[in-house]
């Protein structure tokens, strides 16, 4: 790896040619790609407005359009300055759609990007309703590391295994149903947007996405470590 | 300006292609002995010069010790990674090597990258040579799996060799590129690259826009560290065991034996993938013979871990870009090793299809990174390539832990922006260690690098340094930081925890000149040789001449600088050689012209002079 010089700074004029930007790629004169603007949004660099469900066919092939313009490829006999914007706004534009392309990814940038994103200060804790089952999990768990380590051999461990794997199938249906409580969500949002674009009631909705994701990330920590256990 | 070439810097063998201007297609570039395949052995010859490619192939069995293949699995890794090779491998590892390392060749010692710089320049060689220019610019392939240091190392060997680098490309992404233009094939393919050293396997989109086809990688994994030679290694281990219980021979004290032992192996290996068996035949030193006949399926059985090994990256590939095996519309297959039937089984019953293989599995990379080289050079779109980075980067948090800040299989050009502050008060500095791998502690992954951000001394918490990580195009990592306070640059020293630092590289480039002005020599010699010895000849045969008369005086004079030119030759020193083959020539002038006009005498005589 190297130390790389310089940083992009972005003004709201072009660098070549002085007329004004507002952050587009391209300066609308001069054609001369252009620096990064501070906190870009990242659906705004696609051209789209801030909602959730977007048809996926159609980010595609915006991500196509302006990787083909954006790509360092194109710049390769450009002056140094414009290599280095075209590495940071093509860079920007695939750490966007990595971002984008998914539905929880999308509610993730959301939340971020407005500062709504808190894990909680319990994020080890149980949400209360799932205390029952991550409790008789947990003891699962620990019966079948205990029989591991007692050195018991695959028929001693079945039933706990069978046990395991039941949850296992409980809690992945507890993910799904996670995911729809998101997709339902992310059409309230857009329904929002659509139309009055309440502040308040923007707050409110990242409130519950904020805790939806939180429920999401238990359950799936969940998940990876009853997966992990009954492959050990 | 110079032209643009790809280059496949191969574990056994390399090659340079590029992009004919009238065909439009990618063409593989012979060498002086025909071939487009350049063995990657590099050995240093007892008068300090380097011999590389086919020659110094044939030195492994005569000088070993001063002769070096495989180089390719020591590029950017510390010695404390290769201890497993060197059971196998006859690397002289120099003790003095600390965070490089460092091979001894005869007396000298040089680092990987230069040695690769070799193999480069002779590449070099060949195209300048075939296109009668200057060659400057290259895009270089590299196993898709390649961590940065080892991407690093390998742009530094470019660099060394006086190539400017445009873009690292990887080796299953070349390939796709240049079966895509073979084929106009279009959405999703998988590329099972089985090489001499490396293993990797792509999964890629090719979808066509507007604006031209883009060749979208959606995920890839490997393995640095399998390939042909691992099948040859299993092979070696079966033979010398043998040996040592039939003959009780130990070959390991013999290191040209090895190399006679190794090559008749991979000739068995060669003829097993087109023949039901062969007779392995070595003869040892004390004249005794060494014969052992092995039929395919024992072979098999023999090298079916091996080739189980790729499924292992195969299914994380697969699993990475959520798809099924059957779900491939394509499946290529790259690299010499994909000869072998059993690989071509394995990987048709997996996929549930027959793979592609119509293009010389040898030449296929090459051809992709020329057909890279001509989009950078020519500026000519309609082709795109998206690469991924095949290994998460990380930094080290508390208690050893890493945090992923840019996930595997992210489109590169990625990035990722940290913030970092200060712990206790009056802090001054920053340390920041970066990681590549997919493994929770800092220990198991790769270090990177390490570094520190310099922050005017003050209360806990109050600096506020943002770092930019940036992978490029190529697959390497750059840094920037910046002090959101004063908003000034921050100035990072980077030294990586594997590779050379900027300032050795400087001196090596020094050291490569004067490589450059050996090599120089050394072509003006063998030219200045020959001419001389053409040159001689032609005197003797004017001088036996029946119908030529000589008087003593010019017969001594001939005869004094003749021999003094038969001295230069026996010498180094070319541009002595060029002086004496003027003298020889002025003195030798009026001669030749005596007889030049009694051949026209003779001629306009009708009479017929050829009869000497």
């Amino acid at each position: 790896m190297t130390a790389s010089s310089t940083m992009s700074t972005a003004s709201a004029s072009c660098w070549s040619c002085g007329a004004a930007t507002s952050g587009a790629h391209f300066c609308a004169k001069c054609g001369k790609i252009q620096p990064l603007p501070k906190g870009t949004d990242y659906f705004a660099f696609f051209g789209l407005p801030q909602k959730l469900r977007i048809d996926s066919a159609d980010l595609e092939k915006r991500f196509h359009s302006l990787s083909w313009k954006l790509h360092p490829d194109n710049f390769v006999r450009a002056s140094e300055n414009e290599r280095e914007l075209s590495l940071a706004r093509s860079s920007e534009l695939n750490d966007a759609y990595r971002a984008l392309s998914t539905p929880l990814g999308r509610v993730e940038y959301l939340l971020a990007h407005n500062g709504m994103r808190k894990e909680g200060q319990k994020k080890q804790q149980a949400p209360p309703e799932l205390l029952e089952e991550v409790f008789e999990l947990n003891e699962s768990l620990d019966e079948l590391r205990e029989a591991r380590e007692a050195g018991g051999d695959a028929a001693s461990t079945a039933k706990v295994r069978e046990k395991l794997q039941d949850a296992e199938k409980t809690f992945t249906e507890k993910l799904e149903d996670v995911d729809a409580q998101l997709d339902s969500i992310s059409a309230e949002w857009d329904a929002v947007i659509d139309a009055d674009n309440n502040e308040a009631t923007r707050r409110a909705l990242m409130d519950r996405m904020n805790e939806i994701l939180n429920r999401r990330s238990y359950i799936r920590n969940l998940v990876n470590k009853v997966a992990a256990e009954l492959a050990a | 300006m110079g032209r643009t070439v790809g280059i496949d810097l191969g574990t056994t063998y390399s090659l340079v292609a590029y992009v004919d201007r009238e065909s439009k297609q990618p063409k593989c570039i012979p060498g002086p002995y025909g071939s487009a395949l350049c063995p990657s052995v590099v050995s240093l010859d007892a008068d300090g010069s380097i011999i590389v490619g086919e020659p110094a192939r044939r030195r492994l069995l005569t000088q070993p010790e001063r002769t070096i293949y495989s180089v390719k699995r020591l590029m950017g890794r510390g010695p404390a990674d290769v201890a497993g090779e060197l059971k196998i491998f006859p690397f002289r590892i120099d003790p003095g090597s600390e965070s490089v390392i460092r091979v001894r060749l005869g007396d000298r010692v040089f680092t990987p990258p230069e040695i690769s710089a070799f193999i480069l320049r002779e590449l070099k060689s060949w195209a300048e040579q075939y296109f009668g220019e200057t060659v400057d610019k290259a895009v270089i392939t590299v196993p898709a799996y390649f961590n940065d240091a080892q991407r690093q190392a390998t742009k530094d060997a470019g660099r060394l060799a006086g190539l400017e680098v445009l873009r690292l490309v990887n080796e299953p992404t070349a390939a796709a590129l240049a079966y895509g233009l073979h084929e106009a094939q279009r959405g999703l393919v998988a590329v099972y690259d089985f090489g001499g050293g490396t293993f990797d396997i792509s999964v890629l989109k090719l979808i066509s826009t507007d604006q031209g086809d883009i060749y979208q990688v959606l995920s890839t994994s490997g393995d640095t560290h399998l390939g042909g030679d691992d099948i040859d290694n299993e092979l070696q281990r079966v033979a010398r065991e043998e040996i040592r219980s039939q003959f009780g021979v130990d070959l390991a004290a013999d290191p040209s034996a090895v190399q006679e032992l190794r090559k008749a192996l991979i000739a068995a290996k060669h003829e097993l993938s087109l023949a039901d068996q062969t007779t392995i035949r070595f003869p040892l030193s004390d004249r005794r013979i060494f014969t052992r006949m092995m039929k395919r399926p024992e072979f098999e059985r023999l090298i079916a871990p091996v080739v189980e090994r790729t499924m292992v990256p195969v299914k994380q590939a697969l699993a990475d870009a959520h798809m099924a095996p059957n779900r491939m519309e394509e499946v290529v297959l790259v690299g010499g090793s994909t000869r072998v039937p059993l690989v071509r089984q394995v990987v048709e019953e997996y996929f549930g299809r027959k793979p592609h293989a119509e293009l010389n599995p040898d030449e296929v990379v090459a051809l992709g990174a020329a057909v890279q080289a001509n989009i950078l050079e020519t500026g000519v779109a309609g082709m795109l390539l998206l690469d991924v980075t095949p290994l998460s980067l990380g930094i080290e948090t508390m208690g050893g832990v890493v945090a992923k800040i840019i996930p595997r299989n992210s489109t590169i050009p990625a990035s990722a922006q940290e913030m970092f502050t200060t712990g206790v008060d009056k802090q001054t500095g920053i340390d920041i260690h970066v990681l590549q791998g997919e493994r929770e502690l800092a220990r198991d992954c790769r270090s990177l690098a390490r570094f520190q951000l310099k922050v005017p001394p003050g209360p806990a918490g109050l600096a506020r340094v943002e770092v930019k990580f940036l992978i490029d195009a190529s697959g390497i990592l750059q840094v920037a930081a910046r002090d959101l306070r004063s908003g000034l640059q921050n100035a990072i020293e980077v030294q990586p925890s594997y590779g050379l630092g900027d300032a050795e590289i400087e001196k090596m480039l020094e050291e490569s000149i004067e490589y450059a002005e050996q090599d120089f020599t050394e072509r003006q010699l063998i030219e200045a040789r020959t001419e001389a010895e053409t040159i001689l000849r032609a005197t003797e045969k004017t001088l036996a001449h029946p119908e030529v008369e000589i008087d003593a005086t010019e017969r001594r004079a001939i005869d004094t600088a003749k021999a003094a030119l038969q001295q230069a030759i026996a010498g180094r020193d070319y541009k002595l050689i060029r002086a004496r083959i003027d003298e020889l020539n002025s003195v030798t002038t009026p001669l030749a012209e005596r007889i030049m006009n009694h051949a026209l005498a003779t001629a306009l005589e009708g009479k017929n002079l050829d009869n000497e």
